[in-house]
């Protein structure tokens, strides 16, 4: 049989972690059942897929980090299983992983570059070479004598892309590299990965949970259950209705352009999701037909302007020991009773550091938080109102999985209760209240909190700070590391909580996720407020520019199509910003009508 | 709290100790080591002490660094310090009830006794830890055990898996504060109650930490694969080790020196 000398070729593989126990009853779990992909040389192909769908393991394969079960591995024409070629393709094939601290070796920025070529046996002053390139390429060379733990984690993702590129590899893969990195070290990352793979050849494999970042990729491979269930150009793809049968949702400005067809009785093709301006002139296109009927405006139900504060924040300042910067300056915040508040800022800008004052987790020095509660006023710089304080404030910080301890989810739920002194028929009933609002069944509740899947394990814990029913719950990027359909539960998760009344502080740094879930933003920049205020008045063009944030995607597409539209319907009027992509396309053909309708009677 | 831990870490700097050759520093270690234990007379410790902060300004450690190398085990030298005011009985009596008695004898040993554990962990620190990447270390006590791998001691790997663990200290040090912070907004409390409480207390931070590190051990596995990782067998050094005279040389200075102490020792004796 002729070797495809010029692709990774994936056959029939079968794949399972279980050891296959002699007597056992059940088959092993096929983390992989008879997967078939190909991916030319030179490439830029993305793996989507939910979360435990074997995508994973599919780049673990194709590095031969895994050995398959059963099938076919061939990379540009070398039998993965012919042991003579084992380390030649592995020293040619490179990984980055999501979490950076758990792939850097090294303890200085230069040592870890020079790790992998060290192992291939590289000899000087080649080697020298070799990491002095790769780390002027990923610009981290006026870093090379820094100590790898104070890196932050885009630079250490950066890092890690100067560890493979000094191995001169053929394939880089990306398992899930940026799903921990905040938006603009996401986008900087990104940029310098395709840089890279145009300068030095590269085929790039991303594996993301990210629908626009898919997007920038010539093919998308989309996995479920251990199969690739479609393949094919990303506008092919999003084509397609049953994404989210497997987990995945078509990116923003999709959702947006396909209700737009919807409202319109059009319909859009391969061709016009190609670019934004194929995409803008369909749309257009579609605006302009006659007899468009104009959808009625859907009730918003928004809270009315609750007056009532249920914590404010006064004056509050902290610095770290050691250091001379303040960590937070002279935070003053009023937080209204009911409401869905939204903390957005860029890594180390001091969110956390802030949140963790909330329920005195640190102690104000200067300045004070005031809790207004039923039973009078919490101050968090009283000793002695701690416990009612944690109480009143829960805290989830960000992946509370890793904070699971007891043998079984309902133990761990039951924590803070019984540390609370609660008596047990109260908190039995407590504690199954809270599974019962994150969504857990009783199997699950009975069950060790380690067996559970990863989404399941984020809200056993959120469970376990809801049990204690407080008024006010704080949240540390709860959705970080879900896919999409993880996402979308998490966000009804925390809808349901606030409609029975809970006020929610949400830390993010997913201004699209912000936008569409908070009712108030509080924007902090180098550990002051910058800017507080409704969405609508955050994300406004000329408001988000002077305040340096990126607007919600929507915003900025339905931006661009509005632009076009003011050329073909002189005198139209928009209506105001909407941040779920069917609302913004309905307020769209509304302003359409309204424009086009008068032309035509 | 855990963050500032800095036993173990590195302190990046370019100074005379930093450049020197971690094999001689390791050997050099030993050699203070023994001269640290055998000493006994306060003017030999007092010589030691000069030396030691000799040794201090060739490394270029700031005062700031030593403290916090120095106190977290301030409680243990105080510890060893009332341990043998109060069990050594010889010497002139200075104060005594009931059972105890303190004597001027035992004073003095007591304050040598806490003064060597202080000059241990500062020689560790000045010649090992903060002078020498973990990598470098484990290069070092590679070549230096070379031998043993004869008689099939995995030395490589053993001075590898010595490195990977000085290199997540400061790492697993930030998600011990991590998991304490959760489990305290959970009512968890580390500072009230009784001894038994507290030790309870701990175990919802260290099954988080055990099963973190069993993650990110299994993890760091992958990436280490990934990278072609296969032993110490035709792996090349990006840094290798050279001995030059100036390495030669600082050896034989400082272990002179140390025998220098020990000879002043014996002769006062």
């Amino acid at each position: 049989m002729p070797e495809d000398l010029n692709s990774i070729v994936i056959k029939d593989v079968k794949f399972s972690y279980d050891i296959e126990e002699e007597d056992s009853e059940k088959a092993p779990r096929l983390a992989l059942d008879g997967i078939s992909v190909t991916i030319e040389k030179g490439s830029y192909t993305a793996i989507l897929g939910s979360n435990g769908s074997g995508k994973s393991t599919l780049a673990k394969i194709i590095d031969i980090l895994e050995v398959p079960d059963s099938g076919k591995v061939v990379i540009f024409g070398k039998d993965a299983s012919d042991d003579n070629l084992f380390w030649d393709i592995r020293a040619h094939c490179c990984c980055v992983f999501q979490n950076p601290d758990n792939q850097i070796v090294g303890t200085i920025v230069e040592e870890d570059v020079a790790f992998g070529p060290e192992n291939l046996g590289v000899p000087n002053p080649e080697l020298r070479d070799r990491v002095d390139q790769a780390l002027k390429d990923v610009g981290l060379y006026e870093y090379r004598h820094r100590e790898t733990t104070a890196l932050s984690g885009g630079q250490k993702q950066k890092l890690a892309i100067a560890g493979a590129l000094a191995m001169q590899p053929d394939i880089l893969i990306l398992d899930e590299a940026t799903a921990m990195l905040d938006p603009s070290s996401r986008d900087d990352f990104l940029t310098l990965v395709e840089k890279m793979r145009v300068e030095k050849g590269l085929t790039l494999i991303t594996i993301t949970h990210d629908m626009t970042e898919a997007l920038r990729c010539d093919k998308l491979v989309i996995v479920n259950k251990g199969k690739a269930v479609m393949e094919g150009r990303p506008e092919e793809i999003f084509l397609s209705d049953n994404l989210w049968d497997y987990g995945l949702k078509r990116p923003v400005k999709f959702n947006f352009a396909f209700e737009i067809a919807k409202l319109t009785g059009s319909t859009l093709t391969k061709e016009d999701l190609r670019s934004d301006e194929s995409l803008i002139a369909a749309l257009t296109a579609m605006l302009k037909k006659p007899g468009i009927k104009a959808p009625e405006v859907s009730e918003d139900i928004k809270t009315q302007d609750e007056k009532d504060i249920i914590m404010s924040v006064k004056g509050l300042s902290y610095t770290y020991d050691g250091n001379d910067a303040k960590a937070i300056e002279d935070i003053n915040l009023d937080i209204r009773r009911g409401e869905v508040l939204g903390i957005v800022g860029e890594s180390g800008c001091g969110k956390t550091t802030l949140i963790s004052h909330m329920n005195a987790i640190f102690r104000p020095s200067v300045g004070d938080i005031i809790i207004h509660t039923k039973d009078g006023d919490l101050s968090c710089r009283n000793k002695k109102d701690t416990m009612k304080i944690r109480q009143n404030v829960g805290l989830v910080f960000q992946y509370p999985e890793y904070q699971l301890f007891e043998e079984t989810v309902f133990k761990d739920i039951c924590y803070g209760l019984k540390k609370m002194g609660i008596e047990k028929a109260k908190m039995h009933k407590m504690a199954y209240d809270a599974a019962l609002m994150v969504g857990l069944s009783n199997d699950e509740v009975n069950s060790s909190p380690f067996e559970l899947s990863g989404g399941q394990k984020r809200r056993a814990a959120m469970a376990g700070v809801l049990a204690m029913q407080p008024g006010i719950l704080v949240l540390d990027e709860p959705a970080s590391g879900l896919d999409p359909r993880g996402r979308q539960e998490m966000f009804a998760i925390i809808k349901k909580l606030r409609d029975s009344g809970t006020t929610i502080i949400l830390v993010s740094h997913n201004m699209d996720e912000a936008a569409v879930n908070c009712d108030r933003i509080c924007l902090i920049d180098h550990g002051k407020i910058k800017a507080v205020g409704t969405p609508e008045e955050l994300f406004i063009k000329e408001r988000a520019e002077e305040l340096g944030i990126q607007r919600p995607r929507i915003s900025r597409f339905s931006g661009l199509l509005q632009e076009k539209l003011k050329k073909e319907f002189p005198g139209i009027v928009f209506e105001g910003m909407n941040f779920s992509p069917e609302k913004e396309a309905q307020s769209i053909v509304r302003s359409v009508c309204r424009a086009g309708g008068a032309d035509v009677q | 709290m855990f963050s500032k831990i800095s036993l173990g870490r590195y302190y990046p700097a370019h100074s005379f100790l930093h450049e020197t050759d971690p094999r001689v520093k390791t050997i050099l270690y030993a050699v203070y080591l023994v001269a640290i234990f055998i000493i006994q007379e306060p003017v030999a410790i007092g010589i030691l002490g000069g030396i030691i902060i000799l040794q201090l300004i060739l490394a270029k450690i700031t005062p700031g660094i030593l403290w916090s190398t120095v106190k977290p085990m301030l409680p243990l030298a105080l510890f060893i310090f009332v341990i043998n005011i109060f069990t050594i009985k010889q010497g002139n009596v200075l104060f005594s009830w009931k059972i105890i008695t303190i004597t001027d004898y035992g004073i003095g040993k007591a304050v040598i006794m806490a003064v060597r554990l202080i000059f241990l962990i500062v020689s560790t620190s000045i010649l090992l830890t903060l002078t020498t990447t973990p990598l470098k270390m484990s290069d070092a006590l590679e070549k230096l055990f070379a031998p043993l791998s004869l008689i099939k001691v995995p030395v490589h790997e053993m001075a590898m898996m010595m490195s990977i663990a000085l290199r997540f200290i400061p790492t697993l040090a930030a998600e011990t504060d991590k998991i304490m912070k959760a489990q305290q907004s959970r009512g968890a409390d580390y500072d009230t109650g009784s001894f038994i409480n507290k030790v309870k207390g701990y175990i919802t931070v260290l099954i988080p930490l055990f099963v973190s590190s069993f993650r990110r051990a299994d993890e760091l596995a992958v990436a280490m694969d990934a990278r072609c990782y296969r032993g110490g067998k035709g792996r090349t050094k990006l840094n290798p080790l050279h001995l030059t005279a100036k390495d030669v040389l600082a050896g034989v200075m400082f272990t002179l020196l140390a025998a220098l102490v020990v000879v002043v020792d014996f002769s006062l004796r």
